[in-house]
């Protein structure tokens, strides 16, 4: 079962996918409020990132990047800190890049997951952090308030740290053990 | 963090809650976009009043309410604090002088134009923080996908929001029913009694299960919406989204206003930039 690159870039979308990202979206939303310690105003060390990871492993790096962004704007409609859509699209880009290990071989779904496939994993995840957070928010942050940049850099370097360190530290043996658990059924042949 | 959310998922009885899904979310995105976009605190101040009116109007849960919002102001007022200690004399940057009240040190001051800047963030973070509040508890999560779609979003970005906030309730309740249980197996979560990183490797404990429950979920939901015939045309309509009342017709002009007040903000923000990005009275 081979996948187009245009599958593997955009992911496949079909009513399985929607479900997957609102579910996706919700987790973040909840564990972006409730599953973090706090680094800086604004910005902590936040398990939620873990979500994007997850849901590009199993549906592509699309669907990861809209959890990742409807999630950050879940998140600031329960949580009460106001909107900022320059985060929510920091972490849009973010998450396709956290979610973009699909397309290079990694299939959780039927339990494929190694080595090489972490490593990738890992460099996609510094290089989406530095872009999403490094560059997307706070140009955004500068067109929309431009205001408080001094403020954003610091919070985008704690975004950066924290949240690529909880892409690799806890995204990695999560995917491992998603992988080990899809992988039980996937050693049966089909008897003539 | 049971108690702390606040969807709800049938609609109330006062008049905020019998307008449409549409005029709601029209409403709140656009005044949430015009506290995006100023710093002013004569454009904000109306804005936090509206927002207490409505919410005290919605007749929501005291307890809860009084709880969360006093948290938000302490978190705020915590934030600001932090601010200060990083830049005490932050009001020149923002407000544009330095009119010295008190001083501690050279470097540790308080000046009129940043507890000036501090009143206006917070006003604006009040703002919208009580306007979600409001929001959120005056809408079901059909009527706000019915809303989003009303302003020509496609429906399949729609059902993924109105699903994530139905699923938020279930989530927190798998969260707590995991925690408890796992407690009692013997994971200490009390922070007087195990230290950070044990806490932290516990919490993945907590974690995995919670998310492995959560996407179990996904192909019921999915082969439920496929069997009700999901996605197969086009277009969709909302059977929550009824016809407009009376409150709808009066409001219909404020939201032209409030879109008339946002392209003024935008298109003077674009052609003309102020020195100084907030607004004094003294300056």
């Amino acid at each position: 079962m081979k996948k187009s690159l245009a599958k593997k870039l955009l992911g496949t979308w079909n009513t399985r996918t929607i479900v997957g990202v609102a579910i996706g979206a919700a987790l973040f939303g909840v564990l972006m409020n409730y599953g973090g310690i706090k680094v800086t105003t604004n910005t902590s060390l936040t398990s939620a990132y873990v979500i994007p990871a997850i849901v590009g492993a199993l549906f592509g790096p699309l669907p990861a990047a809209l959890s990742a962004g409807l999630g950050n704007c879940v998140a600031d409609l329960i949580g009460g800190w106001g909107f900022w859509f320059d985060w929510s699209f920091g972490n849009f880009v973010t998450g396709y890049f956290a979610g973009l290990v699909g397309a290079f071989g990694a299939d959780v779904e039927n339990g494929v997951f190694t080595t090489k496939h972490a490593i990738i994993h890992a460099v996609l995840c510094i290089v989406g952090c530095a872009i999403g957070f490094g560059l997307v928010t706070p140009i955004l942050t500068y067109l929309w308030y431009s205001s408080e940049l001094t403020i954003t850099w610091v919070q985008a370097q704690a975004a950066i740290i924290s949240d690529a360190s909880v892409l690799i530290v806890v995204g990695i043996p999560v995917l491992y053990a998603l992988a080990r658990r899809n992988a039980r059924g996937t050693n049966l042949s089909k008897e003539d | 963090m049971d108690n702390k959310l606040f969807i709800t998922l049938t609609p109330g009885n006062t008049f905020i809650d019998r307008l449409t899904g549409k005029t709601k979310v029209r409403i709140f995105f656009l005044l949430i976009f015009i506290l995006t976009f100023t710093w002013d605190i004569r454009i904000m101040l109306p804005i936090l009043i509206l927002s207490i009116v409505s919410l005290l109007s919605i007749k929501p849960d005291k307890k809860k309410n009084v709880a969360i919002i006093i948290f938000v102001l302490l978190m705020n007022l915590f934030n600001l604090f932090l601010t200060w200690v990083i830049k005490p004399n932050y009001g020149l940057e923002m407000v544009g002088g330095s009119t010295v009240l008190f001083r501690f040190t050279d470097f540790f001051i308080v000046t009129a134009e940043t507890l000036w800047y501090f009143l206006v963030r917070l006003t604006k973070f009040m703002a919208s923080f009580l306007l979600s509040l409001a929001f959120i508890q005056s809408i079901t999560p059909s009527e706000l996908a019915a809303g989003l779609h009303s302003v020509k979003i496609p429906y399949k970005i729609c059902t993924i929001v109105s699903l994530a906030f139905r699923y938020i309730p279930d989530i927190t309740r798998d969260f707590n029913n995991i925690r408890i249980s796992m407690q009692t197996r013997g994971l200490e979560l009390d922070s007087r009694k195990s230290s950070l990183f044990t806490r932290l490797k516990q919490y993945i404990l907590i974690l995995v299960p919670l998310i492995i429950t959560s996407f179990d979920r996904v192909g019921n939901i999915a082969n439920g919406m496929d069997l009700r015939g999901f996605g197969k045309n086009r277009d969709k309509t909302y059977y929550c989204e009824h016809e407009d009342t009376q409150g709808d017709k009066v409001l219909a002009p404020v939201v032209l206003l409030l879109c008339g007040i946002l392209l003024t903000l935008i298109v003077l923000k674009i052609l003309y930039k102020p020195l100084y990005e907030v607004w004094c009275p003294w300056i």
